[in-house]
């Protein structure tokens, strides 16, 4: 177990991300021009409502000060109140974040159910036309905007085949798993082509290693030789990759929810910047740094079980 | 503008509607957004309405009402045996209560409509006395307005404000069931509310949307009843589908090019006069809208109350415009900055062709793209040449986009304008106390030519 010694350092290292990370979105959010008050109550308010929205939610303070009752309360896990909606952010945030996760799980799920096979595919017949068939497929899945790719999709199963519903979350988790397809699938063809041509390029390097040889030379049938050996030892770098993708898929929701009408953090996240509801922007922030860490951290767990050499 | 399947929903029965954004709050004094707005007056009665054509008051929770001779003091008689969703009494207290808290909440985002109101008493449950500052013209069209709503002061006291705002007890016709944020609102009927009968609809289920594209593909596979704010480009394509009715309502809604006084040479009349002629505006509605809308011919929109369809206008003419700037003697080009909202593609539409047309009267335009939040700062400040900008009325009479758009005062400069005519002012004060109706539509004839000649 002391190779999993690593797991108790992990947390303290997380508190200087996160304080980083809550710093700089403060500063952006806060940049970008546009009063929350103003936006709230629009171009016919006057500067009298506008005051007494900005002293409610604090927004008459100096930037240091609101900076420090934002650390403040966060470490009492308050994250005050969201100027748009009125209720509190963390009520309002944790509303957000069943769907996008249920996205992101659904997204990796076909993602793999896609890569692990096209690659094996293509790596144990590199070079012939499947190769080049997965290749092509590969580049149009990266080239294909997911906002234009996610409408086709809605007009081809949902319009004409009328097999998935055009857009929505669903109540049950069957229903989820039918409201959210192709949303999922939208994400999942930009993802899919990143994994197969990593795991290909593994399965083809371990394929010609000098344990796989020997393995031929003691005269063992091809096919063991790729699961028990080739396959086996193939993931690493793909699960590290797949990590790191899922932080860029936590950004990508942001689009496709807004597409699909997925009730997620990123729509929120896209109305609460464009009203420059401070205090949401900065939770949701806050969440998508922890999210991307817990990921990393769930990727080195599974590179250390995977194998055995590897030290946290 | 909406777009339904043929076959409306079934009286009894459900709709759906697929919206483009999300409802913020159910407590009616504190927002100005559209789908906020759009939700109130079905959840909260006011003491009188206005006619679906927009054109007159009528009774609601007030059965009648009565004025002094002197126009200072309205009473209103309450039906009997009103009730709030949560079965208590409504009461003419609760009326005092709504309407005042309206007028002196500090975050009201309605406050000036009421601020002419100077008490209400409740000598009995039944009886409601306003008592004015002076004589009002708009007063029950202010009062026939969604933040006159009539709430519970007993819940609000216990709730406080902000938990009603989530979860309000109502008056009106429809009571709140869930709220959703990012996915639904869902309106139930209220049994309670006096006119429950006249009810058709059991059920109303707003859902957000946020795509274009996303609303009417929801709307062609079935999956909602109707979607709103359909893009003008797409139209004339729904208009072809047998499965659907595309209604094109009227609204009161009109997109503005401001001036800014404050800027020279916009401070000469004649410079404004020659934008106003080298503007083919009949090409640029059309070519924006698709031929949907229509070039208007003042700040008080077409079918409003006291709308003149006789009103004088000036045409397209670019050589009047190019004579009317030598005049002025300003030196070609002229150099301006067009503030408009990024993002919005109507928007942008306009200023390119207000761009082309202004470029063969030697103005040069610069467009300046800024996102909504960062362009009514910009506005508001004055700190623009031209600016494009809309606005939609929230209640029946002209008098509250007067008071905004052409008035002068000290807070809303006309439109953030900085435009000022003490012969419009005092017409406007005018208005306010002329009772007489036709008398009063001749001083808005009178204040919309003046302000048409002044080019703002």
């Amino acid at each position: 177990m002391e190779r999993f010694g690593f797991l108790l350092r992990r947390p303290l290292e997380l508190l200087p991300v996160l304080f980083g990370v809550s710093l700089v979105s403060f500063l952006l959010v806060r940049s970008i021009p546009g009063d929350p008050a103003r936006i709230l109550l629009g171009i016919k308010a006057t500067p009298a409502a506008i005051a007494a929205i900005r002293a409610r939610y604090g927004l008459d303070e100096p930037l240091p000060v609101q900076f420090l009752l934002f650390v403040r309360n966060a470490l009492q896990g308050e994250f005050g109140k969201s100027i748009v909606f009125k209720i509190k952010v963390l009520d309002l945030v944790s509303a957000h974040i069943a769907p996008t996760l249920f996205l992101i799980g659904y997204t990796v799920v076909l993602a793999l159910l896609f890569a692990i096979p096209a690659a094996v595919l293509a790596a144990r017949r590199a070079g012939r036309w499947q190769d080049q068939a997965v290749r092509v497929a590969s580049t149009l899945g990266l080239g294909l905007p997911p906002f234009w790719l996610g409408i086709i999709l809605v007009m081809v199963f949902s319009i004409w085949l009328g097999l998935f519903p055009v857009s929505g979350y669903g109540d049950s988790f069957a229903g989820h798993l039918h409201h959210l397809f192709l949303a999922a699938l939208t994400l999942a063809f930009a993802l899919a082509p990143v994994l197969i041509r990593n795991l290909r390029a593994s399965l083809l390097s371990e394929q010609s290693a000098d344990y796989v040889v020997a393995a031929r030379a003691k005269g063992l049938d091809e096919r063991r030789i790729f699961a028990a050996h080739v396959f086996r030892n193939s993931p690493i770098p793909t699960v590290n990759l797949l990590g790191v993708t899922i932080g860029f898929l936590i950004g990508a929701t942001v689009i496709v929810e807004n597409v699909f009408a997925i009730p997620g953090l990123g729509q929120l996240m896209v109305n609460s910047i464009v009203n420059r509801d401070y205090m949401v922007v900065q939770a949701v922030t806050l969440i998508f740094a922890v999210g991307t860490i817990c990921v990393t951290l769930l990727a080195d767990i599974a590179t250390i079980a995977l194998d055995p050499r590897v030290k946290g | 503008m909406l777009g339904m399947p043929a076959a409306p929903a079934n009286a009894g029965g459900t709709i759906k509607i697929a919206r483009e954004a999300d409802s913020t709050t159910f407590d009616p004094i504190i927002s100005q957004q559209n789908q906020d707005c759009w939700i109130f007056p079905n959840i909260f009665a006011s003491l009188v309405r206005a006619t679906p054509d927009a054109t007159k008051v009528v009774p609601n929770l007030a059965e009648s009402w009565t004025v002094s001779p002197d126009g200072m003091t309205y009473t209103f008689k309450l039906r009997a045996g009103l009730k709030f969703s949560d079965g208590t009494p409504i009461k003419a207290s609760d009326v005092k209560f709504s309407i005042l808290r309206a007028r002196d909440t500090k975050e009201s985002a309605w406050a000036s409509l009421y601020s002419g109101i100077a008490d209400i008493a409740a000598p009995d449950d039944t009886t409601a006395v306003f008592k004015l500052k002076a004589p009002s013209a708009v007063f029950l069209a202010n009062i026939a307005m969604f933040a006159a709503g009539i709430i519970p002061e007993a819940a609000v006291t216990k709730m406080g404000a902000e938990a009603f705002g989530q979860m309000p007890v109502v008056s009106g016709a429809y009571k709140l069931e869930e709220c959703k944020h990012g996915e639904s609102v869902i309106l139930t009927k209220n049994p309670n509310f006096w006119n429950a009968a006249k009810v058709n609809l059991d059920r109303i289920e707003w859902l957000l949307i946020p795509n274009d594209n996303t609303r009417i593909l929801k709307l062609q596979g079935g999956e909602v009843d109707a979607a709103i704010l359909i893009p003008f480009n797409r139209v004339a394509d729904l208009q072809k589908d047998p499965k659907l009715a595309v209604h094109l309502d009227p609204s009161t809604r009109e997109d503005h090019l401001l001036a800014n006084f404050a800027h020279k040479p916009l401070d000469n009349k004649d410079v404004r006069q020659a934008i106003y002629q080298a503007l083919d505006r009949k090409a640029i509605v059309d070519a924006v809208t698709f031929g949907l809308g229509e070039v208007a011919n003042s700040f008080i929109s077409k079918g409003a109350m006291f709308y003149n369809a006789a009103q004088k206008d000036y045409g397209y003419d670019p050589a009047a415009a190019k004579a009317l700037l030598a005049k002025a003697g300003v030196a070609l080009p002229l150099k301006l900055d067009l503030l408009i909202f990024a993002g919005d593609s109507a928007h942008e539409q306009i200023a390119v062709l207000m761009k082309d047309q202004l470029g063969k009267v030697g103005i040069e335009l610069n467009v300046v793209k800024q996102e909504a939040g960062q362009a009514f700062d910009t506005t508001s400040a004055g700190n623009y040449d031209l600016a494009i900008n809309y606005w939609t009325n929230d209640i029946i009479d002209p008098d509250e986009k007067t008071a905004f758009a052409v008035y002068g005062d000290d807070v809303t400069h006309s439109y953030y304008t900085g435009y000022k005519n003490p012969v419009v002012s005092k017409l406007v004060d005018d208005s306010r106390v002329e009772l007489d109706e036709a008398k009063r539509q001749a001083i808005y004839f009178k204040i919309q030519q003046t302000v048409k000649d002044d080019i703002h």
